[in-house]
């Protein structure tokens, strides 16, 4: 019997959503039980952590030290780290909060200082090399189901090249920014999610980061304008999930 | 002396507890969240209304819909805007999916391994795989209504001030009919499972939920009368803690699943109230493990009530028009029930929409030292009488009863 992959889950500061997206494949996390061994995954087993992983999924944003340590202790330990979800590679919408920590802790919590050693939430791909990106807020699950297959058999996972419309158009959807003026993002940002928002006849809000190369944010910005939006608007609207673009 | 327990596992975010021994006695007990400021309050001020919701949305997966509903109904009274009965029912239905996604989730998977004596349920599937596939099977339907009403599994776009994005067929609501038929049948067995629980924990001093069994207008509580939050709730903020703590009138108090059935039993369903009736004795004795038995009846009562308004919704006929909202100066509050207790979205708007005031106070903020009071009575009794690692043991599971969501509490904003 083949060895199993040694496989580790771990939450930095996030809304629990990505590890709670392993737990939605339901039947199929057993089929990923014939491959991986979970050593690790504070959300669903108490058992303690291994000494070395050979993948480590990593969610959420580095916002305090001890998430900084956590996430360069793991990268040490495991050969194949991905970082996993919006928060993880982008930064996502508690990253988006634009003023410096020490004003962010006084207007919530008072005049009590950093005690507890809180940071700027910043991405995981800030901090350490990553071996594979997967965005989305949450990531879609299917796309995490095939990663972690295709890494079990040998195989580089393949990252989505193609924009949110690409799907829209597959299924057919009107085109709401064109049809109903709504703010949609789905020009600018990473398919993958299988236009899920568009199913309910809303605008893509850009939950998957921007799409790098051949798209034009600025194409987007004039039409959203031509719509009416004013500028700080847009502008927040394009950095809500991705104020920190790898 | 300082016993610091490793950070909780089977629960969702990131926090542990300290030990305070003093003269070989336990003087303190401090629960540390060490989950990082998320700073939410912050984020939607200045925002646009519209988009609001989506962004709360993300202050936590097991419940987003909870988060989203109060932020639309928080909006839609700073708007003064009414909507009918067609877009409360598939609200409803909504917060009903997260109810059974997310007791599912803490009793099968999280709770029930100590039951049995594993690490996780996935270890303990290799005896009880029917047990855990029946949760997984209740999660699933719970998730369906989720995806049905707000888009998708996890933090979906589609509930919004005035309606919905896409309203359901009628082919999906049969389903659902049939579903939970099929389902009820599984959630009577999890009650008998967790009735078998022992009382630990603290008891609370209060009890507190809001008026209607899943939203309400206002707060109640065990001593009678409808009260905003800010007339008997008050928020410290402790130095070792992201979360801040709550109390009501300078007592400690609970929120939930167990002060839903002690404080609205009358609004049970059928089966539901029947089960709370058998087991009534138990559950008024206020113990916070009882809080995973008050869950179970609550998947009892969600599946009933799933399949009423279903058949309600079909028989009436979907219209799915939305409700016009009119930006308006103005100042709402929403409370929803969250799966694990009363969750509180306050917003003030300004005359284009924008948000220029928002606080949002979440169950697991509103029990923080309601766990605390808990973990210092479970400490006092084994401290001594245990070894070590079975009091951070027997900790950890007093922890997992509240069914805390650590994301969602460190993020609270002054009042």
């Amino acid at each position: 019997m083949m060895e199993k992959l040694k496989l580790g889950v771990f939450e930095l500061t996030d809304c629990g959503g990505c590890a709670l997206n392993m737990l939605f494949l339901y039947e199929r996390l057993f089929d990923l039980l014939e491959f991986y061994e979970i050593e690790e995954f504070h959300m669903a087993t108490s058992l303690d952590g291994g000494t070395h992983y050979d993948v480590a999924l990593v969610t959420g944003t580095v916002s305090t030290r001890r998430d900084l340590n956590l996430l360069k202790d793991v990268r040490n330990r495991s050969d194949y780290l991905i970082a996993l979800g919006t928060c993880a590679t982008h930064g996502s919408v508690q990253a988006s909060v634009e003023m410096p920590i020490r004003e962010k802790l006084k207007a919530v919590y008072g005049d009590g200082g950093n005690p507890m050693g809180a940071l700027d939430s910043k991405p995981v791909v800030e901090y350490v090399a990553v071996d594979f990106a997967l965005p989305g807020c949450p990531y879609d699950k299917e796309e995490v189901y095939q990663a972690l297959i295709d890494i079990a058999k040998g195989v580089e996972p393949v990252r989505k090249d193609y924009p949110v419309c690409l799907e829209c158009k597959l299924n057919e959807y009107e085109c709401v920014l064109v049809k109903k003026g709504l703010p949609c993002l789905g020009p600018i940002t990473y398919g993958g999610c299988n236009a899920v928002c568009l199913r309910s006849g809303l605008g893509c809000i850009g939950c998957r980061g921007p799409l790098p190369g051949e798209v034009n944010p600025a194409g987007e910005y004039e039409v959203l304008k031509s719509l009416g939006y004013d500028e700080e608007y847009i502008l927040r609207k394009f950095k809500t999930f991705s104020r920190w673009e790898p | 002396m300082i016993i610091e327990t490793r950070e909780f596992t089977r629960v969702e975010g990131n926090g542990k507890a300290e030990v305070v021994i003093e003269d070989d006695e336990v003087k303190d007990v401090r629960l540390k969240i060490i989950e990082g400021p998320r700073f939410f309050e912050l984020l939607t001020l200045g925002r646009h209304y519209r988009d609001v919701p989506d962004l709360e949305a993300r202050i936590c997966a097991i419940c987003y819909l909870a988060h989203s509903v109060a932020s639309v109904i928080g909006i839609e009274r700073a708007f003064g805007v009414e909507v009918p009965e067609e877009v409360s029912l598939l609200r409803e239905l909504g917060l009903i999916g997260e109810f059974l996604e997310s007791h599912s989730l803490h009793l099968y998977l999280l709770v029930a391994p100590d039951l049995f004596g594993y690490p996780d349920a996935i270890r303990m599937a290799s005896r009880h795989g029917e047990l855990v596939r029946e949760g997984l099977a209740i999660k699933a339907f719970g998730n369906r209504l989720r995806v049905l009403v707000g888009g998708r599994e996890i933090h979906g776009i589609n509930v919004k001030p005035g309606g919905f994005g896409r309203y359901p067929t009628v082919e999906e609501l049969e389903r659902i009919e049939r579903e939970s038929e099929a389902l009820l049948r599984l959630a009577k067995r999890s009650v008998r499972l967790f009735a078998r629980l022992q009382p630990y924990g603290a008891r609370a001093g209060h009890f507190v939920a809001t008026d209607g069994y899943l939203w309400g207008e206002r707060l109640i509580s065990d001593e009678g009368g409808k009260f905003h939050y800010t007339e008997r709730i008050e928020e410290r903020s402790p130095v070792y803690s992201f979360a801040k703590q709550s109390h009501y009138m300078g007592e400690t108090f609970l929120v939930g699943a167990l002060p839903r059935l002690l404080l609205k039993s009358s609004m049970l369903t059928p089966t539901a109230r029947r089960l709370f009736e058998e087991h009534g004795e138990k559950l008024e004795t206020g113990y916070v493990s009882y809080n995973n038995l008050a869950q179970a009846i609550e998947l009892v009562y969600s599946i009933e009530r799933a399949k009423e308004i279903a058949r309600r919704l079909l028989d009436r006929g979907i219209e799915g028009e939305n409700v016009p909202v009119e930006p308006r100066e103005g100042e709402g509050i929403g409370y929803v029930e969250a799966p694990r207790g009363v969750l509180i979205h306050h917003y003030r708007m300004d005359a284009s929409g924008n948000v220029t005031y928002s606080n949002i106070i979440t169950p697991t903020a509103l029990n923080h030292a309601m766990i605390e009071a808990s973990l210092l009575t479970e400490a006092r009794g084994l401290y001594g009488e245990t070894d070590e690692g079975e009091m951070v043991k027997r900790l950890e599971e007093t922890v997992r009863a509240f069914d805390p969501c650590i994301s969602c509490s460190v993020h609270l904003v002054n009042l």
